[in-house]
């Protein structure tokens, strides 16, 4: 049984401490945990996800977006796309929801030292990376070169703009923008994180990828990496969505062939992807 | 003292502010009903409807724009039209139809507002509170209706016949295909289980497969809405290649609604239509001990006067052949007569009942040849229409009333009555008596026998110069 | 041919007028699931005495499974009065006798206890309801057309994973019982039982029945790309029927649905409801993709879940072979003839 013989199906009570618009119906959300939550928490590690509640619709899982080592308030970036997203943005400062977790495995931080590393964000998939992007500032010397490719369909979809100055100020850190359809004022790269990619052609030479985003942009940023940059698919590194009601391996419904995504994953390198029975596209 | 929760859905254009005229001139209304504005009468879906008696609501009252005044030229057409219908299948479900009310109330109309609201609440009250309203699970198990009963009659086949249809049709199947008319072959197999089942045939040389006899019950055309409308994202050219199917008189009514609803081109379907003696009917595990399997035919192939294919492009059998006596030759009672025959409150528990074992599997709607909504209403957004857990029985028992009272609302004018959905049923809940009765309604509004010609259903299309209005 | 033997000491004869009387005594003071009568149809649910049980059935509709796993469940209440929300935990499940359960749907137990239970983090739900479960089998007098539990290694007369089981013999029931459970049952409530001194017959099912090949889960691995799963699934309507009359199938939604408005307080409960993988939107993410959108695809899972995802994930195989799917599939797809393709395509590969 879990700690504490805490029932896994139910959520700690967070409040609402702080929302902030980051795009278009894209809203970050500053939780701090009430219940217990906030020990449960403690050990929530970049990569791992929580389900929110708005309570009386509905739950649905969201990657933590915030590092603890940062503070005990948990941020979460949610697109307001569905039914429980659209409860979860109705909610203001002082409301409460639902977290439950952490669940999930996490990026392998530790393994990560002394290599360079390269984040590719796609739109709201940046969220899951967040707390990666941190760790690393926050422990700049422990690891090597910092690429930070960040995509999203239009200027409006772009998450954590207001972070980019701190981003792009930590040593040898470069963050490079792209968008599909670009905006006026938009004096960035055009067109896809692909050919971002190809532009700024990272060595795979000790250094790890680590990516999120849709399916499909996963499985072509993964082709460019092995096919025409030289990495081995086991130095990229992906968090995968799935539908899921549990979080906790019991509902059946996040599975890639005998692998589940919420315990098995959602941190998968593309090695493991690539041995799945199931194709994750 | 008793008094009756009403919902009125009231049209912004013409009632709504009617029932502002009526305050104004210091009208009196009772102050039982609550209004719910809506853009137009025609918004109001049966769901709402259900939904609101299923909550607790003893009356609603629908009231629109008077014929010709609609804001949106025809939008009040389609309400005169489905309430009525609506009415019927309430009453048949147990409600009193005098509980739902469609009336006509210009914005300038207070005084006829007042009055409709009054007459309204009086007869509701006179009703009394509504059973409708499911509360809690305890049903009574006591039998309303245990044994249906069934005609045990012999059917009667002309075997020769049989097996000289199935080998006209392999024949035809074959030359269809190796002729690269179509690309494939809808028929039917045998199961290693001596089962008969749908079969799907690419090559002549599996045509030999392919059987005809008198346990081929399913709907084959089911299969073509899926087959002939591509998924987004898989674009494969051969989902357009022109199919063959094998196809019962009754099972052909649904391609004219497929072609009425434009699902796909006539052209792309090569129907082999096949002169039937009629089905038996076929085992049901019901969970007793093991019957042998009767040779009584399936309900609707007692009651079936087409038994020639109309619209077939090869038609296999002899059409002079008539085997099993036709309906009109005897006057058989009719299950759907003994509900009729209950009172309300009997009718009420009768479906309940029935309604209680479903297990919300969607068979009945995925077997159905002409249910097939992109996203069904009763899953938008993955609603499993489960409703509020009560004990371990499950699933709320309003809900699964609102699926199925829903879904033959939405079959009034498309049922062509194959009874697939029944047959699918694990719980052989009798849908068909549901369709039946849409069916019955429908006729009686608008003449019209669902699937005979490609033309649209009229309960989906304006008022024509002679349909009257309620 | 029938192997003759003598039945072991512990098991004991009851007549049929005292099982009734034994299980009168136990409704009387706890619940009582057994097979009922419910519109000609054989489905589990609440019995008031032993004269509401069904004596004659074959194969009720529906399995045991509903009995713990129900179709929906609330897993606790939701009240929300302005900015508070409490999250009130439901009433433990009552203590509850499930008689009359066949050995097939027990078996199925054995694979839901195995995710459910033997593996962390614990479904504290099922697990307290299987807890205070108590499990009275009646062996099966024969098996259907449909049914193959004795290719899924077990029987019409398989005692394990009961607490009870009873076989019918002239005049009455053979007891043996098999758990400490049941036991504990007998002491709260004494069965009236004698030593049983007549001819026990045990069949050999393996003569009666034939027992189909197995395939080894490398067959499964090896045939995930075979074209055999489109034509399989062909016929298949993507209807939920298989999976919801399934004794193992356990996939779930979670939602919330509102109960009552008072005073300002609005109560919803969090539901937890079946759901099937034969459905479109399974595995549909937010956004519209769907790494399944075809039905082949879906049924196929649905046969790797049950004999090669679930032995890798949890040990046992997610199928006991009682044959509902078989009979009421609307289409005639039929496990059977996969799992024996199965063990075909692997006796191929290996000549």
């Amino acid at each position: 049984m879990t700690l504490n013989n805490h029932n896994p199906m139910e959520p700690y009570l967070g409040r609402v401490v702080g929302i902030r618009e980051l795009g278009a119906e894209i809203k970050l959300f500053s939780v701090r945990l009430l219940n217990g939550g906030q020990e449960a928490f403690k050990s929530c590690r970049p990569g791992q996800f929580a389900f929110l509640s708005a309570f009386g619709i509905g739950e649905a899982p969201f990657g933590v977006a915030s590092t603890t080592e940062r503070g005990d308030v948990l941020d979460f970036a949610i697109q307001r796309l569905g039914s429980v997203t659209t409860g979860l943005h109705e909610l203001g400062e002082g409301d409460i929801l639902g977290v439950r977790g952490p669940l999930g495995n996490c990026f392998p931080m530790e393994s990560f030292k002394g290599k360079d590393i390269i984040v590719l964000g796609g739109g709201i998939g940046g969220a899951p990376l967040r707390p990666v992007i941190q760790t690393v500032l926050d422990h700049r010397s422990d690891y090597g070169r910092f690429t930070i490719l960040w995509a999203a369909r239009h200027p409006s979809l772009l998450v954590f703009t207001d972070e980019y100055e701190e981003w792009r100020n930590a040593p040898d850190t470069q963050l490079h923008l792209t968008v599909d359809v670009p905006d006026p004022k938009w004096d960035h790269n055009v067109g896809l994180i692909t050919d971002l990619l190809e532009k700024v052609a990272p060595s795979p030479i000790n250094s790890v990828t680590i990516t999120c985003g849709p399916p499909i942009m996963i499985h072509f940023v993964n082709k460019m990496l092995v096919e025409q940059l030289g990495f081995k698919p086991e130095q990229n590194y992906v968090t995968l969505e799935a539908r899921m009601h549990c979080g906790i391996g019991k509902c059946g419904r996040c599975n890639l062939g005998e692998k589940l995504v919420c315990v098995d994953g959602p941190v998968f390198n593309m090695q493991e992807v690539g041995n799945f029975l199931e194709s994750f596209l | 003292m008793y008094e009756p929760k009403i919902i009125a859905y009231l049209c912004t254009w013409c009632s709504y502010t009617g029932a502002d005229t009526a305050g104004i001139a210091r009208l009196k209304s009772p102050a039982n009903f609550r209004s719910i504005r809506v853009p137009c009468s025609g918004r109001v879906s049966p769901e709402l409807i259900m939904r609101s008696f299923d909550q607790g609501a003893d009356g609603v009252l629908v009231l629109g724009c008077h014929i010709g005044e609609c804001h949106y030229d025809s939008g009040n057409h389609r309400t005169a039209k489905r309430i009525p219908v609506l009415k019927a299948l309430l009453e048949f479900t147990g409600l009193e139809p005098e509980r739902l009310r469609l009336d006509w109330v210009s914005a300038s109309e207070g005084e006829r507002f007042s009055r409709i609201v009054t007459e309204f609440t009086e007869t509701v009250r006179r009703l009394g509170p509504n059973p409708w309203r499911v509360e809690n699970q305890t049903y009574p198990y006591k039998p309303v209706f245990t044994q249906m009963f069934r005609e045990e009659t012999q059917a009667q086949f002309n075997l020769q016949e049989l097996l000289a249809s199935a080998q006209a049709m392999r024949d035809t199947a074959r030359e269809l295909l190796s002729s690269g008319q179509v690309s494939c072959v809808i028929g039917y197999e045998t199961t290693p289980r001596n089962r008969t089942r749908p079969v799907f045939i690419y090559h002549p040389e599996e045509v030999d497969r392919l059987v005809w006899n008198q346990d081929c019950t399913h709907n084959l055309t089911t299969y073509l809405n899926h087959i002939l409308q591509p998924i987004p994202n898989k674009s494969d050219p051969n989902r357009h290649q022109k199919i063959a199917v094998v196809v019962k008189p009754c099972d052909e009514r649904a391609i004219n609604i497929h072609l009425a609803e434009k699902r796909y081109e006539r052209e792309l379907v090569h129907l082999i239509g096949m002169v039937c003696q009629g089905i038996l009917e076929q085992p049901h595990s019901s969970g007793k001990t093991i019957t042998e399997r009767t040779q009584t035919l399936q309900d609707r192939c007692q009651e079936c006067a087409q038994r020639s294919p109309r619209i077939a492009d090869t038609v296999i059998g002899n059409e002079q052949l008539n085997i099993n006596p036709s309906p009109t030759s005897q006057q058989r009672p009719k299950w759907i007569d003994e509900v009729k025959g209950m009172s309300p409150i009997e009718r009420m528990e009768f479906w309940l009942r029935q309604f209680d074992r479903c297990i919300r599997c969607y068979a009945c709607r995925q077997a159905c040849p002409v249910c097939d909504c992109p996203t069904c209403l009763y899953e938008r957004d993955d609603s499993l229409w489960v409703g509020p857990s009560l004990g371990w029985e499950g699933i709320g028992l309003n809900e699964k009333r609102s699926f199925h009272l829903g879904r033959a609302y939405h079959l009034a004018g498309r049922c062509i009555g194959c009874d697939e959905c029944e047959r699918a049923c694990p719980m052989e809940i009798p849908i068909s008596f549901l369709n039946q009765r849409v069916a019955e309604e429908v006729a009686a509004l608008f003449g019209y026998q669902a699937g005979l010609t490609p033309k649209p259903t009229p309960f989906v299309t304006a008022l024509s110069g002679e349909e009257v209005v309620p | 041919m029938s192997l003759k033997s003598n039945p072991p000491a512990s098991v004991r004869f009851i007549s049929r007028e005292h099982l009734a009387l034994w299980l009168d005594q136990i409704a009387a003071h706890m619940l009582l699931i057994a097979p009922r009568d419910v519109d000609g149809f054989v489905l589990y649910r609440k019995a008031n005495s032993a004269a509401d049980i069904f004596w004659d059935y074959s194969r009720p509709v529906m399995p045991i499974k509903d009995a713990l796993f129900p179709p929906t469940e609330r897993l606790f209440t939701i009240e929300k009065h302005g900015q508070d929300v409490r999250i009130i935990q439901s009433e433990p499940p009552p203590e509850q006798v499930l008689f009359g359960v066949r050995p097939c749907d027990a078996h199925g137990l054995q694979a839901l206890d195995a995710l459910f239970i033997s593996t962390d983090p614990i479904n504290t739900y099922y697990a307290q309801r299987r807890e205070k479960s108590v499990l009275i089998g009646l062996a099966c007098k024969e098996m259907l057309q449909s049914c193959f539990c004795t290719s899924m290694g077990s029987a019409p007369d398989d005692p394990r994973y009961l607490d009870i089981l009873l076989e019918e013999v002239v005049g009455g029931y053979l007891v043996q019982t098999v758990s400490e459970k049941g036991a504990a049952l007998q002491e709260r409530f004494p069965m009236i039982t004698n030593p049983f001194f007549g001819e026990r017959v045990k069949k050999d099912w393996s003569k009666i029945h034939a027992v189909l090949d197995y395939p080894p889960l490398d067959a499964w691995r090896l045939s995930f790309n075979d074209p055999y799963w489109d034509a399989v699934s062909e016929i298949c309507l993507s209807c939920r029927a298989c999976a919801y009359v399934c004794p193992t199938c356990r996939c779930f939604d979670v939602r919330d649905e509102p109960l009552t408005y008072q005073a300002g307080t609005q109560t919803y409960e969090r539901i937890r409801c079946w759901d099937s993988c034969a459905g479109e939107a399974y595995r549909r993410i937010a956004g519209g993709h769907n790494p399944r959108p075809e039905k082949g695809q879906r049924l196929k899972n649905r046969f790797y879940c049950k004999f090669y995802y679930f032995p890798l994930q949890y040990g046992p195989a997610a199928c006991t072979g009682c044959g509902r799917c078989i009979d009421v599939c609307p289409a005639g797809v039929d496990i059977t003839e996969v799992l024996q393709h199965m063990a075909q395509e692997v006796s191929v590969e290996v000549a």
